[in-house]
């Protein structure tokens, strides 16, 4: 027993207070909690409290503080409304697109046939691609001159001559759209693939000796079991969706006119274009206000600890 | 009776045979369907890389080149070649084109480059400040855990966009604009959660008996985890290294606002200045974006085992 | 060499779980301990705060003279099987038995000597190149049993280590263990829900309930002499069978238990502890085989019933007695041939009998 502690005096009460564990827990998260405090909570208390200054790099010796300006002239500045309303059609259209799709190759997956693993290999690629070359790639898709849609539809005369798609007004939005849900595809149907092949198999069987037929066996088992894997999927795409910035950047810079000037592009011309901080950081923190609110929705929905 | 009987054999027979030949010709269509839709957008990138410029500009175009070259790519690992492929020299041999290669186009490779270090920085990081944690929040009961894995999961759905006017600011006076170091510091932010929580999972998965018979065996708490519980990981270190390396492999926004020049221009950033110059050959542009696309898209399919068990994990968990 | 005295101690989780109250427990050099108890009953936790797996809330644990509550596991010389044997997977066999040795900084050729002794002891001297994934149940037990035993402790720690085998082996390891005990000459503290193992083990028992100690003693006393109902009924196969009633005309000498017409005359020694007791509500204790058809019952001994349900164990038989509906189970030879719904009548060895007060449960007798 020559190497036992044998605590006394003052150090005694300190290791009553925490123990060898307390310590041992503080000393391997503190590397952690210093890296998140810097880059994540600091930052985030920085924006709020930048968002109640007037700063314009342009005019760098004035910062006045100006309260609440930068929320309120916020919401009278109708470009801002414009940009919401931008970011939720993208977000609508392309989490549907994205749950629709994904539930379809996730039933084709949990099959069980020659060539699925290749098939879900395959699938990967559009996750592993970087999202600027996934943006290069569907700008060259879309070219007005020589583009592959251009091409495939005046061959199948489906039009008569090119079209400008990303000039168009009303089409821009979901040519983006249709770009982000290609590559968020393949993470969504793993996702739901994960729900699917927690269904035990016996499930399916106790209904066709019931006598369930396959869409019944689909709307009273499938189904109600890929609810937690859709939640997950619907609100994990709806918070890549609302906060997506690169594709717009490559592909349209919010244009043309204002068609896809959505949220993030909104943040982005007013920080780095007009070099207003304040405002800018005012639009960031609304814009995490809702992303928090909406993985809050997510964590209890799901409800699960870790 | 028997015949009756067995003719309503031969039917049932042949209604299952053919509800099994339903079934696999709606899934071969459904699967050769699925195939198009995932690779016919990057074959034709792909192809488009290997037309020379005046092919590249038909119409309607070549879905197979019909003259393959490989002068785009030379234009970007020409830095080594005998003759430089610039305008001058390019336009001599391709003189439809009306695009030329950018100067930048020597860019790619260092930027690749500084891809490379950041990216293997920020793994590296990640599990030094990962690891430890993890074992923390998965093995040792302390007042507080609860708060600290909260703490973290709500770190983790802070949009980065929002992050980007306070990290500017203080990436500025820290002197750290136009700096590999900036982006992996941002990096960390962005990636330390996931490796957290994939961690934590995994060591929960691990007994806790495990860990008390080290600990009663001799070790420290950091040495049952070095000792017991590392050599055990394996399977979510690699997930973990390949998430954080493909995520800062790709992270466009953050470099976008802080790298300036050469020095630290990523290859996001590089590529995309491309894309938004229209004088510029679409041909090299879409060899640039394939060099881009190959290296995640070879880890992703060697790896597929781990990163969809590092998926799936990260997601339910954060 | 190790003396463990709790003084005091306390457990209690952060969620409000008080899993260890007061306990007072010396434990000295060389002396098999076995704590004994349902699950949930501290036992468990007791044991972990020795090895120091557990923080002590308050009170203190001495090894020897030193209070150890903050020294953790790795600054206790303790070894520790465990029910799951916790073995290191990525580790042979010969490496899972030395690391105690490595991390202690034995020197390589003695570690090499004291796993290989180890081994040759347990018979397991084959499997040293094995990875644990490649051991039956058995052998697994017994690489556990190694990695603890090379170590050499001061202090021998195990939580259910044989619950995870089958019942044969079961039998044959305790008598491994016991051996294991005698030849290390060290202290050993053992934990387990099962009787049988903690009768035959140990030199003490430690029966605990709700984070309560409820007895100590050796596992005659613990079984002859039970100090209340928790402890008469946790030992003993069937249950020991509690009959409620109360004490008549007691005057030092002679007393009556008496419920309705069932009557016992308590023997002299027993009278005597119960003093004045003149009706006394109480808890009259019979264990299953403290009875006998064959002797001739005295009156005052005798109870009589209905063959309720008959039970062959082999050895024995269980009888399944309907006392005025109370259900009463007794062993019995098997030769005695009864049917069901018969009605018997046996005798009561009055020697045996346990009493305990019927609202505390408390004994009477010791």
């Amino acid at each position: 027993m020559t190497d036992t502690v044998s605590p006394s005096g003052r150090g005694r009460r300190l290791r009553q207070r925490f123990g060898y564990d307390e310590r041992n827990a503080a000393l391997f998260l503190a590397p952690v909690m210093v890296v998140l405090m810097g880059v994540a909570v600091f930052p985030i208390l920085y924006s709020l409290y930048l968002s109640f200054f007037r700063i314009k790099l342009t005019r760098p010796n004035q910062t006045p503080f100006v309260w609440f300006d930068n929320y309120t002239d916020l919401f009278s500045n109708e470009l801002f409304w414009v940009s919401v309303w931008r970011t939720v059609t993208f977000s609508v259209v392309s989490v549907s697109a994205i749950a629709v799709i994904a539930l379809l190759v996730s039933l084709l997956l949990n099959q069980e046939f020659r060539g699925r693993r290749v098939l879900s290999t395959i699938l990967l690629i559009p996750w592993a691609i970087p999202y600027v070359a996934n943006a290069l790639m569907w700008k060259w898709i879309y070219d007005s001159g020589y583009g592959a849609l251009n091409g495939l539809l005046y061959q199948l005369d489906f039009i008569d001559k090119y079209m400008i798609w990303l000039g168009d007004q009303d089409k821009t939005i979901f040519l983006i759209a249709n770009a982000f849900v290609w590559k968020e595809v393949p993470l969504a149907t793993i996702l739901l693939l994960v729900s699917l092949k927690a269904i035990p198999a016996d499930l399916y069987q106790a209904a066709r000796v019931d006598g369930a037929n396959i869409w019944q066996r689909f709307f009273h088992i499938t189904l109600p079991a890929m609810k937690p894997g859709f939640m997950l999927v619907m609100i994990y795409e709806t918070m890549m969706a609302i906060r997506h910035f690169d594709l717009f950047f490559i592909l349209t810079e919010g244009g043309p006119g204002d068609a896809s000037h959505v949220l993030s592009w909104h943040i982005y011309v007013e920080t780095f274009r007009n070099l207003s901080f304040g405002s800018g950081a005012a639009m960031s923190y609304v814009l995490a206000l809702v992303t928090f609110a909406l993985s809050y929705i997510f964590i209890r929905t799901l409800g699960r600890r870790i | 009776m028997a015949t009756t009987e067995r003719a309503n054999l031969i039917d049932d027979r042949r209604r299952l045979a053919l509800s099994h030949l339903t079934r696999n010709v709606v899934i071969f269509v459904s699967a050769i369907v699925l195939m198009l839709y995932v690779l016919a957008p990057v074959t034709w990138l792909v192809s488009s890389s290997f037309q020379t410029e005046a092919e590249i500009v038909s119409v309607p175009p070549h879905w197979i080149p019909e003259n393959p070259t490989l002068m785009n790519f030379e234009a970007i690992f020409g830095a080594t070649a005998e003759e430089e492929v610039t305008y001058e020299t390019r336009s001599g041999q391709d003189p439809a084109s009306g695009g030329y290669i950018p100067s930048t186009a020597g860019n790619l490779l260092p930027a690749m480059g500084n891809s490379l270090i950041v990216a293997t920085l920020v793994v590296i990081l990640n599990l030094l400040v990962g690891v430890p944690a993890a074992y923390a929040l998965a093995k040792i009961r302390f007042l507080g855990r609860d708060a600290s894995v909260y703490f973290i999961l709500v770190t983790r759905v802070i949009p980065d966009i929002a992050l980007v006017v306070p990290f500017f600011l203080v990436i500025r006076k820290l002197g750290l604009l136009d700096s590999l170091g900036s982006l992996v510091l941002t990096y960390l932010a962005v990636t330390v959660p996931f490796t957290v929580f994939i961690l934590v999972q995994f060591f929960e998965g691990l007994p806790d008996e495990l860990d008390k018979a080290a600990r009663v065996d001799g070790c420290s708490r950091f040495q049952s985890l070095v000792r017991v519980f590392l050599p055990l990981s394996l399977p979510s270190l690699v997930a973990v290294i390949l998430f954080t390396f493909l995520t800062s492999w790709n992270e466009f926004l953050l470099a976008l606002m802080f790298t300036q020049t050469e020095a630290s221009q990523t290859l996001p950033i590089v590529l995309a200045a491309f894309t938004s110059d229209f004088t510029i050959s679409f041909s090299f542009i879409n060899a640039a974006g394939v060099l881009a696309i190959v290296p995640p898209v070879v880890v992703a399919v060697i790896f597929e085992r781990y990163i969809v068990s590092g998926l799936t994990a990260g997601a339910v968990k954060g | 060499m190790a003396r463990i005295r709790f003084e005091h101690v306390e457990k209690k989780y952060s969620n409000g779980f008080h899993a260890v109250k007061d306990l007072n427990l010396d434990i000295q050099d060389k002396e098999f301990i076995v704590l004994l108890g349902p699950s949930g009953c501290g036992k468990s936790t007791t044991l972990n705060m020795i090895a120091g797996l557990e923080d002590i809330s308050d009170g203190a644990l001495r090894f020897d003279d030193e209070i150890v509550n903050f020294a953790p596991p790795h600054r206790r010389d303790v070894a520790m099987v465990f029910q799951s044997y916790a073995l290191y997977p990525h580790k042979s066999v010969f490496d899972n038995i030395g690391f105690g040795l490595k991390m202690r900084k034995v020197p390589r050729d003695e570690i090499e000597r004291r796993v290989r002794e180890a081994a040759g002891k347990l018979e397991i001297d084959h499997l040293l190149d094995r990875r644990p994934s490649q051991l039956s149940g058995g052998q697994r037990q017994r690489v556990a049993l190694g990695r603890a035993m090379v170590r050499e402790p001061a202090a021998f720690l195990m939580d259910e280590p044989l619950s995870n085998l089958d019942a044969a082996l079961r039998i044959s390891m305790r008598a491994e263990i016991k051996e294991l005990h005698r030849a290390m000459q060290t202290t050993f503290v053992y934990v387990t829900h099962d009787q049988a193992e903690a009768l035959t083990l140990a030199d003490r028992i430690v029966v605990m309930n709700d984070g309560v100690v409820q007895q100590i003693g050796t596992p005659d006393d613990i079984y002859e002499r039970p100090k209340n109902t928790f402890v008469a009924s946790f030992l003993g196969n069937p249950p020991i069978n509690y009959i409620d009633g109360q004490i008549e005309s007691t005057d030092g000498s002679t007393a009556r238990f008496r419920r309705g017409d069932l009557a016992f005359d308590l023997p002299a020694s027993i009278a005597a502890k119960l003093g004045s007791s003149h009706g006394r509500e109480v808890r009259l204790g019979i264990r299953a085989e403290d009875v006998d058809e064959t002797a001739a019952g005295a009156a005052g001994s005798v109870i009589r019933g209905k063959v309720n349900s008959i039970l062959p164990v082999g050895s024995d038989q269980f009888l399944g007695f309907d006392l005025a509906g109370q259900e009463l189970f007794f062993r019995v030879g098997k030769d005695l041939a009864h049917n069901l719904g018969d009605d018997v009548a046996l005798s009561v060895d009055l020697n045996r009998l346990h009493l305990f007060d019927k609202d505390s449960g408390e004994t009477l007798l010791w």
